[in-house]
């Protein structure tokens, strides 16, 4: 089964190669964020704590605002996910299941919409905001997340909706079944893996968003998670004990959540660009 | 195509639907992209510095400030490097991953999922990891240091090159684990035979990758061509976070300068003009690669 010794230790080398690139950064921040604070300073770092500390979780959770960003970022990302989910699942049923004419074309609008670069619209969209009342609230937020998620989960959708077989539609409405009960009954769960992606993916990506939450957000009590976190970065003299268990209890959402679909995320991810 | 339906009214009926279904999505990004845009402009011909504030109309006074600052044109030179050096980077990066990955090794099944990673976490988690690897405390000075070189720990955020070249290592670490699943994917798309045929004929690893793997991976390519280089210029908080734009504008590509003329320097027209004009750039650089770059084969 094995290659040739040859071609097999190349492989292995760069297989090292590549956790020590992408995972190890993450073992390192994870693992010292429970060394103590000499440990974290001193200068022949250690791969492992030699004493286990949860003082800078601690800190992090009972004299920060990490709490209310926490929550205030979890409003966000289950807002952005519910109405991006509702909002790309109609427009890629429409698009790929009702043979729409003009579909390419509209493909294409929402492939731009997803390259479009979202620091163009940075200014004009905090005006809009600002004329309707909707700064510092986090409403703001999530109408935002959804123009930057919405499409791309209907570009991740596209895959999953087209490998249905249409015959069991076309079987279902000569028996009298409406579209809606198409959708509920027979589409919505075979492409079930392909929504649960796109809501991973939502969730993520508002989780992650800094540039307009640091905008669009004034006051300390509506801040979300990134712009906290950056908020801490600046203002302690590097506490980095602190940053360190602010990360990791930022990435810790993300890294569960993708533990469950991180398969069909990335079949989703990838269908798009080879279809 | 629909034998089935072949009733014109049951047809007709059935493609308002889809319509109907699509409309959201399309009066959502309408309401958000498009009337923002055109408010952009709006906003860059008036001189207006607090929003809701009535501004006086100027013309394209901002375009000529903007075109005269030259600022401004360090800021479109850097992105342009910024978007080169990603790009160069990313791909060279993407490419090894992609032909590690598409082997088989214990594990590889975890590792084509978990690949990306650095992908799906914060930008500011990114930040914090590197800051910490970076400073002067850090891992990557003590590696540095006991290999012998360096002579002792160096400030990768202090000097314009350093801080420039980490950056742009930064976000190349963050992004090519994305690319590399696309690139994956796209190599996953050809048929084994067409190795297993080249292989017979005695082709060396290196011409196939030439003569096969190259050409039939073009409209991914193109996809990551196109998208990549939008999506790259459009990196700003990664840059911000790390340098703010320093040390003495030596990271300042245009999304930064955009977002400090408005934010920190509150002047929100002459950002506007700045976006304008990088929307503008950025248009023509699209149509040029389509134009220029698409796959022979149109992939319908």
């Amino acid at each position: 089964m094995t290659g040739p010794l040859r071609t097999r230790v190349p492989l292995l080398l760069g297989v090292a190669a590549l956790l020590l690139v992408v995972v190890a950064p993450f073992y390192y921040v994870i693992v010292s964020s429970f060394k103590t604070p000499q440990e974290i300073i001193s200068p022949v770092p250690s791969l492992f704590p030699q004493s286990w500390t949860l003082q800078h979780y601690a800190k992090l959770l009972q004299a920060s605002n990490f709490p209310t960003y926490l929550a205030n970022s979890l409003l966000v990302a289950a807002g952005t996910m519910l109405i991006c989910m509702v909002i790309s699942t109609l427009a890629a049923y429409g698009l790929y299941r009702m043979q729409l004419p003009g579909r390419e074309f509209l493909f294409r609008v929402i492939l731009v919409t997803y390259a479009f670069p979202g620091v163009l619209l940075l200014i004009p969209l905090y005006g809009m905001m600002s004329q309707v009342g909707l700064i510092d609230r986090l409403w703001a937020l999530i109408i935002v997340n959804v123009t930057f998620t919405a499409p791309f989960a209907v570009w991740m959708l596209r895959a999953f909706f087209t490998s249905i077989p249409v015959e069991i539609e076309e079987a279902a409405t000569l028996d009298g079944a409406g579209w809606l009960q198409i959708l509920a009954r027979i589409v919505l769960p075979l492409a079930l893996p392909g929504i649960a992606s796109v809501a991973i993916f939502a969730f993520i990506t508002s989780w992650t968003e800094y540039m307009f939450a640091s905008v669009l957000i004034v006051s300390e009590a509506a801040r979300t998670v990134p712009v906290g976190l950056a908020g801490i970065i600046g203002q302690y003299q590097v506490d980095w004990g602190l940053l360190l268990a602010g990360a990791t209890v930022t990435m810790l959402p993300v890294i569960l959540l993708f533990s469950f679909v991180g398969r069909s995320f990335v079949e989703g991810l990838t269908a798009g660009a080879v279809k | 195509m629909l034998q089935s339906l072949s009733r014109p009214t049951a047809h007709s009926r059935r493609i308002l639907l889809g319509y109907l279904l699509v409309a959201p999505l399309l009066l959502w990004l309408a309401g958000t992209i498009l009337y923002p845009l055109l408010s952009a402009v709006l906003l860059s011909l008036q001189d207006i510095k607090i929003i809701g504030t009535p501004g006086a109309w100027v013309g394209t006074d901002n375009y000529a400030r903007a075109l005269a600052d030259s600022r401004f044109w360090q800021a479109l030179g850097r992105s342009g490097l910024w978007v080169l050096a990603n790009g160069v980077l990313q791909t060279v990066a993407a490419f090894a991953t992609a032909l590690i990955l598409n082997q088989r090794f214990p594990g590889q099944k975890m590792a084509r999922v978990w690949i990306i990673l650095s992908w799906i976490v914060p930008t500011v988690v990114v930040v914090i990891i590197w800051r910490w690897l970076l400073s002067s405390s850090g891992v990557v000075n003590y590696l540095l240091v006991s290999l012998g070189l360096l002579d002792g720990p160096m400030g990768f955020f202090s000097t314009r090159n350093s801080a420039a070249m980490s950056v742009v290592a930064i976000n190349a670490w963050r992004w090519f684990p994305f690319m590399a699943v696309m690139v994956l994917a796209g190599l996953q798309n050809i048929p084994r035979e067409l190795y297993e045929a080249a292989a017979v004929d005695g082709a060396a690893a290196v011409q196939m990758f030439f003569r096969i793997t190259l050409p039939l991976l073009q409209p991914v390519l193109f996809v990551l061509g196109l998208v990549g280089t939008l999506l790259s210029f459009n990196v700003f908080d990664i840059i911000w976070l790390l340098t703010g734009g320093g040390p003495s504008g030596a990271t300042t590509t245009l999304p930064v300068l955009i977002y400090e003329t408005a934010f920190t320097r509150y002047r929100l027209s002459q950002a506007a003009a700045i976006s304008v004009l990088s929307g503008l750039l950025l248009m023509i650089f699209a149509i040029l690669f389509i134009r220029f770059m698409s796959p022979r084969e149109e992939d319908a």
